[in-house]
């Protein structure tokens, strides 16, 4: 028996990664994975990898991979529709697809309706990217690629979160300051099984350092089992629990003892003077809002030298107002009010016994959670980080899914902010701090994206709003420019639109819009969105409208089976790849190192398969674009630009280049880069190597630093930009004739007022002609870590271990609550909605409220091998694809109204 | 070891784990699968999702379960082979080329921790290439569990490397951990990180009450979750088998197993009452014996199951390996004393032979009392009254087997003797007494609801076959004199059914493993047992 070897790699299955691990091989087999241990230093999750990594040995040898390029066969497309797949050659494959590709180029990149005529969807979080090699330089190469196309984006995503986090402080993602952080208050968010090794490793160690966790969710999650509390919320009541929470400061406490003054006088917009039409009052020549200085008994602009800024009173100021579409409302007198006060008005009504009638949780509870979170603020404190002096505030509000995003998802997220605010506890030591850009450029520096923009704020790209440049005819299906002004326009902006409507708008046509049509060529990659999506089983009759589907295949699946060709790609252990790891990015990966890893083949090929990067290569040169595909990876298409100031890699744009080539290239220009040219190193240097580190200073992990350098404040309480961007997309959108997103419209506010948002939910079954009544369920979701992502479902090994923790085997129930309807343990149950059916084992537990039912993960397959023999529940076949779930950022929630009942009882409803 | 300065340090290896830190996400889990290749559904280091409480209070956490190597491991002395062994470091090892398969250990385990994977198994059903690269043919058939990674930890002095530290000494469930919950290290050194975590931190082990004294060693504080005393779990929740903290039904000892304690109470019993009755005057000399070889047949029987059962067949004979400790090896020197000694009195009958043949029976019906009862691993079976039950039930049914003789076999009891029905009543009694006592005391002797609903249950049937019935019928036999053989007959087999009843029951169907009692939690949940308020919070930054 020949020795064995270990084969470093990465693993980037979820968001949360990467996290890299090496493959023991032997005789080219891949037989077992271990954590990289070498990196164990640098890595703030010990350098460890998550289960789900150690299931890829079992991914490469799995016997129902596809094993060679497969051709459909029989035109009719339908779930009952056998594709009759043929294999084909990988020639014949690549020579099929890149015939069409040159057909669209001839004939015009975009159809009749202004769409691209392809089409492009991956999983979730841009994790695939970390695997598809140059397939981003081919869609560079390309021009228009329709990338709106849902597979969950929105449902799926902490989406206002992202959009709102992002505008607020370059927070994409937030985390606490876990190293530092001593109380947080976590509403639903699942970091201990959603936020990966780091996440995991960070929260045991503040665990077992003193951190106090309030978990509050309807049911008890694995994060929640870990918290101190668990506080057991009704769906979708968040934002009242966390109103409450900021009236209980402000209203019942003496606000001005246990808030950060300072912080919120300088640091926040709270002393800005608002006018009588809600618009900032601004200084009449300079248009600078103005701060009423109580110390001199004048308003000056905010950039002005201010003794003392007045936070509360109510002030006769003469100024202007900016509304929208450049209109100016000139005072001479106005009753102005610093946004504080309206911030102290506008919370008074939200107590904490109005909250317990809206939420389901006592009042006490939330005077006392109000007064821990003060307690352990540190208001006053601070703290020395790489010899800087910052202010320590070891407090956090976390939202998660399906609270942080859809209907009430702005809400939660504003609330939670502010709550920061209150305390100056965002973007410093121990606070509330963001991990990642993606809407704001450059995408690689949090701090570097902070830079000064109108007001005294960070500068943001909205998507304008204007009548000169509002985008009319929406470029991608999905209309992110069009709809959502707060979305950006960054590479990550399509997906982060609302991804859905594409499918909604293909089912019923839109008033005055652009005719829906098909893409003519819809690549999908390491996703199945006829899974994945609300309404999956709707999306899968989408999909069967596509003319011509190509699917990266790794086994076959429920998306995959309405594809024209499958073609099977090189999966985790077996491509070449290299990707920036470290500094800061999500879930809660800050570190102290920044650098590269590399993935590669490990083992002997079982299959027919070709890396992505060769695909790519073969796709642009069929398509006639090889020299723009080349030319797109010497931009840093691949990750790394190739050229640099004092470096040049580039690739010869002329001729083709194999994939170890290309990656060599894009090694030594990473690793030139990193080193300041001190080491240059190819790629079978970091083959052998695993990885290259460089360090990064941890001052980089807040935002504080460089606001305060900047004399910049957050833009928050008060959201005055947001509403102008909105009242201007509503003249637009009336200009057009469009009606249909005036509810979405509504969203726009200085201030967010509360809604009953569970009624949203309840009442959808109106919208059906049916009596809500018949539904008493929530449904909910929730991560399972071993799926996560969801990739795995067809590996056995992961559902065994997954079989360990309570959930993986139907649907979650509380005991008491089944045993009045007569369910046991184990029955089969049927979940139903008013737009769908799902049916799997009944699971009973205490941890979980009695109107609720928990369904983890994500399932009810009927195609993916093994997995479809789960016979495991979802609700992503009860949850419905609807207008009136979307809000104004393009979100929807992972929530559903349902009735339960035995299936044998519907059974014999049925005879 | 190396001979260095540490050499008079042996150490004393260990885990501490830390339920504040573990999230139940299985790595350590799928970590052990990679690095020890078990089979589909084997899990040497398992995590169980718990839940406690019932809502609006209710707590949830996971629980780290395997072998605990335990200071006084129960699974070692039963072993027949000395393929587990426990050595000085503490490590409780296998030795799967000795094994023989019989899952002594694995029913004397208080943790669930061993397993017999006796069918070759695949994760999509047909071998793929890695699965035949990892295969163990060496671990079919016989005992497993986790070894604490002892290659791994072996293998630490010659690179100069700690276990425990560096993770390529540590076991893989530790190394892998994402949570840093599980703690490797060396309990006999004081400096050590599993020696100053126990030492700082309040700490429990698992079932502590059974005095295994588990090296395992559970954390359940932290600053803002305080420990709590557990609260009583309804009888409801532990009756549930969803529940992970309720041991399932033990498995490996099947029907065969129950085969070996009819046959072999029977055949002892019978061997000692007949020696018994021949000396009483109560059984014809003569026909000694013949009775003594039709005893040792029936043993057979029994023995010849239990070889149906074992995973290794043809290593059977390993199993006189340890007289000093298993009960299961003094079993076969019974027998090996039994055996001959028939056969020499069937050759040439000798009172001490017979003497010898029914003290070897007795010795015999000893030892199947004492496997039982050595079976840590099972409430209902190491209940204190178990081996006097086997006994006195074994010695019942033998008088059964004697009244049937007495019956059918013409000039085994020439002449009627008040020895049969007095022996048999006062059998009888002893035994129901026995039984009641049992079930009485179930609850008390920490048998699990599930496995006391089948005594419950087994009570009435019992009571009425096992025991009224023969109790009735030898009292007729005192009315009616003329057909007492016939009565004694009848109750001889009634004896015997509700002998053959009740071990069925009790092994097969009551055979509960041992579940999970957490003496300490986490002060944690919702409700009454959510963490105190903290309104004097950390102020200081962490160092």
């Amino acid at each position: 028996m020949t020795a064995s070897k270990k084969v470093p790699v990465y693993c980037y299955q979820c968001v949360s990664g990467p996290d890299l691990m090496k493959v023991e091989v032997r005789d080219g087999v891949a037989l077992r994975v271990e954590s990289n241990y070498d990196i164990r230093g640098a890595h703030p999750g010990g350098g460890r990898v998550c289960v789900k990594a150690y299931g890829l040995v079992q991914k490469t040898y799995n016997p129902n991979r596809i094993k060679q390029p497969l051709k459909r066969t029989n035109p009719r497309k339908g779930r009952g529709e056998d594709p009759g797949f043929v294999p084909i050659s990988w020639d014949e494959a690549l020579d099929l697809i890149g015939a069409k590709l040159r057909d669209i180029r001839a004939r015009g990149l975009r159809d009749a309706s202004g769409f691209p005529r392809v089409a492009v969807t991956t999983g979730g979080g841009g994790t695939p990217v970390q695997y598809m090699g140059t397939f981003p330089a081919f869609m560079a190469a390309w021009g228009p690629v329709d990338q709106g196309y849902g597979a969950g984006q929105g449902v799926k995503c902490y989406h206002s979160e992202h959009l709102y986090g992002e505008l607020w402080h370059r927070a994409f993602i937030v985390s606490p300051d876990t190293p530092y952080v001593n109380f947080i208050i976590n509403c639903g968010n699942n970091v201990d099984a959603s936020g990966g090794v780091v996440g995991v490793w960070r929260e045991a160690d503040a665990r077992v350092r003193g951190v106090k966790r309030v978990q509050v969710e309807p049911h008890l999650s694995i994060t929640g089992a870990l918290s101190a509390e668990w506080v057991p919320i009704k769906p979708k009541t968040d934002a009242a629990f966390l109103f409450a929470l900021i009236h209980r400061i402000l209203c019942e406490r003496s606000w001005s003892e246990v808030c950060d003054l300072p912080y919120l006088k300088e640091r926040s917009n709270s002393p800005y003077l608002v006018g009588p039409n809600g618009w900032f009052l601004r200084e009449r020549e300079s248009g600078k809002p103005l701060i009423w200085d109580a110390a001199e008994g004048r308003a000056k602009p905010f950039d002005a030298q201010i003794r003392d800024a007045a936070l509360t009173g109510s002030y006769t100021v003469a100024g202007i107002e900016h509304g929208p579409d450049g209109e100016v409302i000139a005072h001479e007198a106005a009753a102005a009010q610093p946004a504080f006060q309206k911030l102290v008005d506008h919370v008074a009504p939200y107590s904490p016994e109005w909250a317990e009638r809206e939420c389901d949780v006592p009042a006490a509870t939330i005077r006392r959670v109000a007064d821990e979170y003060l307690a352990h603020a540190c208001v006053g404190q601070t703290i020395e980080i790489e010899g800087v002096r910052l202010p320590f505030r070891p407090v956090a509000v976390m939202l998660g899914k399906t609270v942080n995003n859809g209907w009430g998802g702005y809400h939660a997220c504003w609330a939670r902010t502010v709550l920061a605010v209150l305390v100056g506890a965002l973007e410093v030591p121990g606070g509330t701090l963001g991990t990642t850009v993606k809407l704001v450029r450059p995408a690689f520096s949090r701090t570097g994206s902070c830079l000064p923009g109108p007001d005294g704020f960070m500068r943001y790209e909205f998507n304008p709003t204007s009548r000169e440049a509002w985008e009319a005819r929406p470029q991608i299906r999905n209309a992110f420019r069009t709809l959502v002004p707060l979305v950006s326009s960054s590479p990550w902006s399509p997906a982060l639109g609302p991804a859905h409507l594409p499918w909604l708008f293909q089912k019923k046509q839109p008033d005055h819009w652009p005719k829906e049509t098909t893409p003519e060529i819809w690549f999908c990659y390491r996703t199945n969105p006829a899974i994945s999506s609300w309404n999956a089983p709707e999306i899968a009759e989408r999909l069967a409208e596509f003319p011509f589907i190509v699917a990266f295949a790794y086994t076959e699946d429920e998306t995959n089976h309405f594809a024209d060709v499958l073609l099977p790609e090189a999966t985790d252990l077996e491509s070449l790849q290299l990707i920036r790891i470290g500094s800061t990015k999500f879930t809660e990966q800050f570190w102290k190192h920044e650098g590269w890893a590399v993935r590669q083949p490990v083992a002997d090929k079982v299959v027919d398969c070709k890396d992505m990067t060769d695909i790519a290569t073969e796709l642009a040169r069929r398509a006639g674009i090889l020299k723009e595909y080349n030319e797109a990876i010497n931009k840093g298409a691949a990750g790394m630009a190739l050229r640099g100031k004092d470096f040049d890699y580039a690739l010869d744009p002329e001729r083709p280049h194999a994939c170890e080539e290309v990656w060599d290239a894009v090694a030594k220009a990473a690793s030139h880069s990193l080193s300041h040219g001190s080491e240059v190193h190819g790629i079978d240097w970091f083959r052998e190597h695993g990885f290259m580190l460089a360090p990064f200073p941890q001052l980089d992990w807040y935002l504080y630093p460089a606001i305060e350098r900047q004399g910049l404040r957050f833009e928050l309480p008060y959201q005055e930009r947001i509403v102008r961007h909105g009242r201007e997309l509503a003249h637009r959108l009336h200009e057009s004739g469009i009606a249909w997103w005036d509810t979405q419209l509504k969203e726009y506010e200085f201030m967010p007022r509360y809604e009953p948002f569970p009624e949203i939910w309840i009442n959808y079954a109106r919208e059906l002609g049916r009596d809500p009544q018949e539904y008493p369920f929530w449904a909910l979701t929730s991560r399972s870590m071993q799926y996560s992502w969801g990739a795995n479902v067809g590996l056995p090994l992961i559902n065994e271990v997954a079989n360990n923790i309570s959930g993986h085997r139907g649907v979650i129930i509380n005991r008491t609550a089944a045993k009045r309807l007569g369910i046991a343990e184990g029955d089969a149950v049927v979940i139903e909605s008013v737009s769908g059916v799902t049916r799997g084992r009944a699971v009973l537990r205490e941890g979980i409220r009695p109107d609720t039912v928990l369904m983890i993960g994500q399932f009810d397959h009927w195609k993916t091998p093994f997995a479809k023999d789960l016979k495991l529940p979802s609700l992503n076949s009860v949850s419905a694809l609807a207008l009136s779930l979307t809000d104004s950022t393009g979100s929807g929630s992972d929530v559903a109204r349902v009735k339960l009942y035995k299936e044998r009882a519907a059974q014999e409803v049925a005879a | 070891m190396n001979r260095g300065a540490a050499a008079a340090h042996t150490p004393r290896w260990g885990m501490v784990v830390d339920l504040n830190r573990c999230v139940g996400c299985q790595t350590c889990t799928i970590a052990c699968k990679h690095a020890n290749d078990t089979p589909p559904g084997v899990q040497w280091r398992r995590v169980l999702d718990v839940e406690v409480g019932s809502f609006p209070s209710v707590e949830r956490l996971f629980l780290v379960t395997g072998c605990q190597h335990c200071a006084e491991p129960p699974c070692v002395p039963v072993c027949p082979t000395g393929a587990t062994r426990q050595r000085e470091d503490g490590l409780v090892t296998m030795n799967y080329d000795v094994c023989i398969g019989c899952a002594y250990c694995a029913v004397s385990c208080p943790y669930q921790a061993r397993t017999i994977v006796h069918d070759e198994r695949w994760y999509y059903g047909v071998e793929t290439r890695q699965e035949k690269e990892v295969a163990h043919a060496e671990r079919r058939g016989v005992a497993q569990k986790c070894t604490f990674c002892v290659e791994r930890v072996d293998a630490a002095p010659a690179l100069g490397l700690t276990p425990g530290v560096d993770p390529d000494v540590t076991p893989a469930c530790s190394a892998a951990c994402i949570a840093q919950a599980i703690h490797f290290g060396d309990f006999a050194d004081p400096a050590s990180n599993v020696s100053r975590l126990a030492a700082g931190n309040p700490v429990m082990q698992l079932n502590a009450e059974l005095g295994t004294d588990p090296q395992i060693k559970y954390l359940y504080t932290t600053p803002a979750v305080p420990g709590r005393e557990p609260s009583n779990e309804d009888e409801e929740r532990l009756a549930d088998p969803a529940n992970p903290l309720v041991g399932a039904r033990q498995t490996l000892w099947d029907w065969r197993a129950a085969m070996n304690w009819c046959f072999g109470g029977v055949s002892s019993g019978f061997a000692v009452l007949a020696a018994l009755g021949a000396a009483a005057g109560a059984v014809d000399p003569a026909r000694l014996p013949g009775a003594l070889a039709g005893a040792a047949a029936l043993m057979a029987i029994g023995l010849f199951f239990v070889f149906l059962k074992i995973g290794r067949k043809l290593r059977f004979w390993r199993a006189i390996s340890r007289p000093q400790t298993s009960w299961m090896t003094r079993e076969l020197y019974a027998v090996g004393v039994f055996y001959p000694a028939v056969a020499a009195n069937l050759v040439a009958p000798r009172a001490g032979l017979e003497a010898l043949a029914a003290a070897a029976a007795a010795a015999f019906l000893l030892c199947q009392a004492q496997i039982l009862y050595r079976a840590r691993g099972i409430p209902a079976w190491r209940a204190p009254l178990i081996p006097w039950m086997i006994f006195a039930t074994g010695l019942l049914e033998g008088f059964g087997l004697v009244a049937l003789a007495a019956f059918a076999w013409r000039g085994f009891a020439p002449a009627p003797a008040p020895f049969l029905p007095v022996a048999g009543l006062v059998l009888v009694l002893v035994n129901a007494g026995l039984w009641i006592a049992y079930r009485r005391t179930a609850r008390a002797r920490g048998i699990p609801p599930l496995a006391r609903g089948v005594i419950g249950r087994a009570g009435v049937p019992l009571h009425l076959l096992g025991h009224a019935v023969p109790a009735i019928l030898v009292a007729a036999s005192f009315a009616a004199p003329d057909a007492a053989p016939a009565l004694l007959g009848l109750a001889g087999i009634a004896a015997i059914a509700g002998g053959a009843f009740w071990k069925f029951a009790v092994i097969v169907r009551a055979g509960y493993q041992q579940g999970f009692a957490l003496a300490k939690l986490p002060q944690r949940g919702s409700g009454e047992r959510a963490a105190p308020a903290r309104l004097t919070g950390l102020t200081a930054a962490p160092r």
